[in-house]
């Protein structure tokens, strides 16, 4: 936006209706002259006339021109110019993509080396003046001068955290929005393809990127444990590989200290490998590959429980369940016993689900009232639902369910839902179904989901574990109720049960609820950093409008264009020069022509 | 002034300014110093005949006409002597004297004559040289329609009754030559000098018309163009509403602008008479109001003396 040293005078600009004004003043009724030869005044004028009126109004145009210059010089107009000294006092959001693809190392040495430096160059560019803020993948702006924001790069290392530019670049569009200074947005980064996304970016954006294309990279994608809990048999992991190396690559796979076992996979395949038995408890799973020029994916954690598959009993009445534990029977995955009864109310833990006859609810009530479970059954719903996708169950749909009601104040112990109610609770070591586990009541038992839900429900819901989680460092997981502690370790994070945790870095997180392990967490680099490939400028420049595309050691230079300020003074002073000139030359000259 | 305070001073009427010479005396005596003074500077003609009026006497050679033999010499002397007379001229003129309302115009009154009055003054001077060489001068006066006419007489004492009719004529209203100039056949019979007095803000093309026509009756056609100094050059306020005091038809200029425009178109226009009237045997003469008469009257008379 253009600014003025002196706006008042601005007012000046009224001069330049001068020459109008006595363009009309002088076509007021001029003297009469008796002249004979009028006849050849109009034989020359009706040559000329319309040549001179074009040479008139060319004349008050200039003349005009001259005045508004000459203004407008005299206001001492600055306007914002990159490549000039100086600047006005702006606001800067540099982001500086640290995620795991910046760890690439390339050309002897990580990209994000080369990153720093470039935005260690744009921080040089600042003035006392300039507000500055530095934003990285752990997605928290930081404010500082220019020495604080520097000393922060210098220190700055590869997070584990992918970074969304497209949400980075919002996030500094707010930053600068609550700004009246000029704000700019410098984004120094690799600019995966995979990271980019549309963004409204309302100010001067400088997007450094570097135009190298980046090394063949492989990375574990996922490193599926399979069921679980393992029997004390062993088991085996499946290991996908991303990225954009075409060769085959070694992969290796431990549990706990015991001995790796390896296997050879291609970027795009899955490798499974069977990995040894250990004894009951909670192990760390890992998987990794030869390294390569990204380290960061090279390598995957997991978590697997072993223990006995559960000791069930089950109400052969229910045809589906009575089949599907026939499967998991002769799977191994149960075994026929009490320690979990499935169907009705047993002395130890069960799984209820609602009886067939609703005369039989109240007594049923009754028994879970006397046993302390804290919900109960309420009425029969009969209007169809799904189930809300979760990590118990996927979308099913239910057309016949009891809702389930807690019987105290709040409502602990849900793990799964039909349309926000509650369709699968735990309270201690009972379980209760919303639905029977038939086709007249849900879908479920006529799915492929149905045996995986099972497994999930005798050997580890019903056992008081939770699913194990996946995710990215600090991506929000979800906690189960119970949960009192994180532990990864020798470090601990007291949590609250039911709230979210993000897990700092890469590795498996134990979730605790007193002393007992009732879930794990595994935090690995996101798939996508393996993909290096980076964005065509023009889809960067797409996405957000403003971008200027540069190699990261030219951002420097571009930096400050919303405040860098060039005065006009001198321009517009040569500019009236030339306007007088012109106006000399096309009067005296037409003057002579006449 | 009189003829005698003219002598007096030693000046020559006619090589003075116009104004100066008008602020002398009336018409006709200034017409008669102009004429005295102009006459100064020529020859007489050499040519004799037997005219009227007695020149000298020379002897009698075979096949001289008796009628001339002068009887008186002859009984006194005893010798023939025959008498010899200015040669009679039969040079019959008209002046056409334009007298529109655009002739009354002078751009500088302190300075310059009005077209008219030095029109006037000019035909005077032309006539009196001319009928001091006993040819016949008339006068048409004409303005949107003819005014005055004067048939041609050779006469001394028709001198009088021109200067008269002339002193007499003042300004009329708009132009229309063509009848004026179609008026001079019926008092040119033989042929004769037609002088067309006139600032020319005419039709031009009838104008021309009608001179050819007088051409082509035999007449030796001399135009005089009068132009005020200030009709040749554009001159004014910074602007002017320039207004035609016949058609009253206007424009609105200013005169910087134009200038040199105008002195374009004045001198295109002169362009064109002049190569019209040379086109059509009729010799132009381009006459400021500010030119002493003398010179005007040198180059007219020098065509009419070639009509003689």
């Amino acid at each position: 936006m253009i600014g003025f040293l002196h706006p008042w005078a601005l007012l000046g600009l009224g001069a330049a209706a001068i020459p109008i004004l006595l363009h009309l003043l002088a076509r007021r009724e001029p003297p009469t002259v008796v002249f004979p030869a009028v006849r050849y005044l109009i034989t020359t004028t009706q040559e000329h006339r319309r040549r001179l009126k074009l040479q008139n109004l060319l004349l008050l145009l200039v003349r005009t021109l001259l005045v508004i210059v000459l203004v407008l010089a005299a206001a001492g107009p600055q306007v914002p110019l990159s490549g000039v000294p100086g600047h006005a006092p702006s606001a800067l959001v540099l982001v500086v993509d640290n995620s795991p693809s910046s760890a690439t190392v390339d050309g002897g040495s990580a990209r994000l080396g080369h990153l720093v430096a470039a935005g260690r160059e744009v921080l040089e560019r600042a003035t006392p003046n300039d507000a500055l803020w530095l934003l990285t993948a752990d997605g928290v702006p930081l404010r500082g001068d220019v020495g604080q924001l520097g000393d922060q790069l210098r220190e700055l290392q590869v997070s584990a955290r992918r970074m969304d530019l497209g949400e980075a670049l919002r996030l500094a569009g707010e930053v600068l929005g609550t700004q009246a200074r000029p704000g700019e947005i410098v984004l120094l980064t690799d600019l995966q393809a995979s990271a980019v996304s549309a963004a409204e970016v309302a100010v001067p954006l400088v997007v450094g990127r570097p135009s190298a294309p980046p090394p063949p990279n492989a990375g574990i994608s996922l490193l599926d444990t399979g069921a679980q809990p393992w029997s004390g048999e062993g088991g085996r992991v499946v290991v996908a590989l991303a990225g954009d190396s075409g060769t085959a690559v070694p992969v290796s796979a431990r549990i706990g200290d015991r001995g790796a076992r390896q296997a050879l996979a291609h970027v795009g395949g899955a490798a499974t490998i069977m990995l040894p038995a250990v004894s009951p408890g909670w192990w760390t799973v890992e998987a990794e590959l030869a390294a390569d020029e990204l380290r960061l994916d090279d390598r995957r954690v997991g978590a697997v429980r072993v223990a006995p598959v559960a000791r069930l009993g089950w109400d052969s009445t229910s045809r589906f369940v009575a089949t599907a534990a026939g499967v998991l029977e002769a799977n191994r995955r149960i075994v026929r016993g009490a320690e979990v009864s499935f169907g009705t109310l047993a002395q130890g833990t069960s799984i209820v689900s609602p009886p067939a006859d609703a005369a039989e609810v109240g007594a049923l009530n009754r028994a879970l009232a006397a046993r302390g479970v804290a919900w109960g059954y309420g009425a029969l719903t009969l209007d169809p639902a799904f189930t809300d996708s979760g990590p118990v169950v996927g979308r099913t749909r239910v057309m016949r369910r009891y809702r389930l009601q807690p019987s105290g104040s709040g409502r602990t112990g849900v793990l799964a839902t039909v349309a926000g109610d509650p369709w699968l609770v735990r309270s201690g070591d009972v379980l209760l179904l919303g639905s029977r586990l038939d086709p007249e009541w849900t879908d479920l038992p006529v799915s492929t989901d149905f045996m995986p839900f099972m497994d999930l429900l005798v050997n580890r819901l019903a056992r008081g574990e939770v699913t194990l989680a996946d995710g990215a460092p600090g991506d929000p997981v979800p906690l189960p109720d119970q949960v009192t502690r994180v532990r990864q370790g020798e470090r601990e994070w007291p949590v609250e049960g039911g709230g979210f945790f993000r897990p700092p870095d890469l590795g498996a997180y134990y979730l605790l609820v007193a002393d007992d392990t009732v879930g794990a967490i595994a935090a690995n680099v996101d798939p996508r950093e393996s993909l290096l490939a980076p964005a065509p400028d023009d889809q960067v420049r797409q996405l957000w409008q403003e971008a200027r595309v540069v190699e990261p050691a030219e951002a420097g230079d571009l930096v400050f264009s919303a405040g860098a300020l060039g005065d006009l003074r001198g321009p517009l002073l040569w500019a009236a020069l030339g306007l007088f000139l012109l106006e000399l030359v096309l009067a005296t000259l037409w003057r002579r022509v006449r | 002034m009189s003829r005698s305070a003219a002598s007096a001073s030693g000046a020559r009427l006619d090589l003075l300014d116009p104004l100066e010479v008008s602020r002398l005396g009336g018409l006709e005596v200034v017409t008669e110093g102009v004429v005295e003074g102009f006459l100064t500077g020529l020859h007489r003609s050499p040519r004799r005949g037997f005219s009227v009026e007695f020149a000298e006497h020379r002897m009698y050679q075979p096949g001289d006409d008796l009628r001339y033999v002068d009887w008186k010499i002859l009984g006194r002397n005893d010798r023939l002597y025959v008498k010899q007379f200015e040669e009679e001229t039969n040079l019959r003129a008209m002046m056409v004297l334009d007298i529109s309302r655009s002739m009354a115009w002078t751009g500088a009154p302190d300075r310059v004559l009005p077209k008219l009055a030095y029109a006037q003054r000019l035909i005077a001077a032309l006539s009196l040289v001319l009928l001091r060489q006993r040819d016949a001068t008339g006068l048409i006066a004409f303005d949107d329609e003819v005014r005055a006419v004067l048939p041609p007489r050779a006469l001394l004492s028709h001198w009088r009754q021109f200067i008269q009719t002339l002193a007499a004529l003042s300004a009329g209203s708009g132009t229309a030559a063509e009848p004026a100039l179609r008026r001079v056949v019926e008092q040119l019979r033989r042929r004769g000098l037609v002088v067309f007095v006139s600032d020319l803000l005419l039709d031009r093309t009838l104008a021309l018309k009608a001179l050819r026509f007088l051409r082509h009756r035999g007449h030796q056609v001399v135009v005089l163009h009068i132009l005020d100094p200030a009709e040749l050059t554009l001159a004014g306020p910074a602007e002017a509403r320039f207004e035609d005091p016949e058609t009253r038809a206007a424009v609105v200029l200013r005169p910087r602008d134009w200038a040199g425009a105008y002195r374009e178109t004045v001198q295109h226009v002169v362009g064109e008479w002049r190569l019209a009237c040379r086109r059509h045997g009729i010799h132009y003469h381009k006459v400021t109001t500010d030119t002493p008469y003398g010179l005007v009257l040198r180059e007219t008379l020098a065509q009419g003396s070639r009509t003689g």
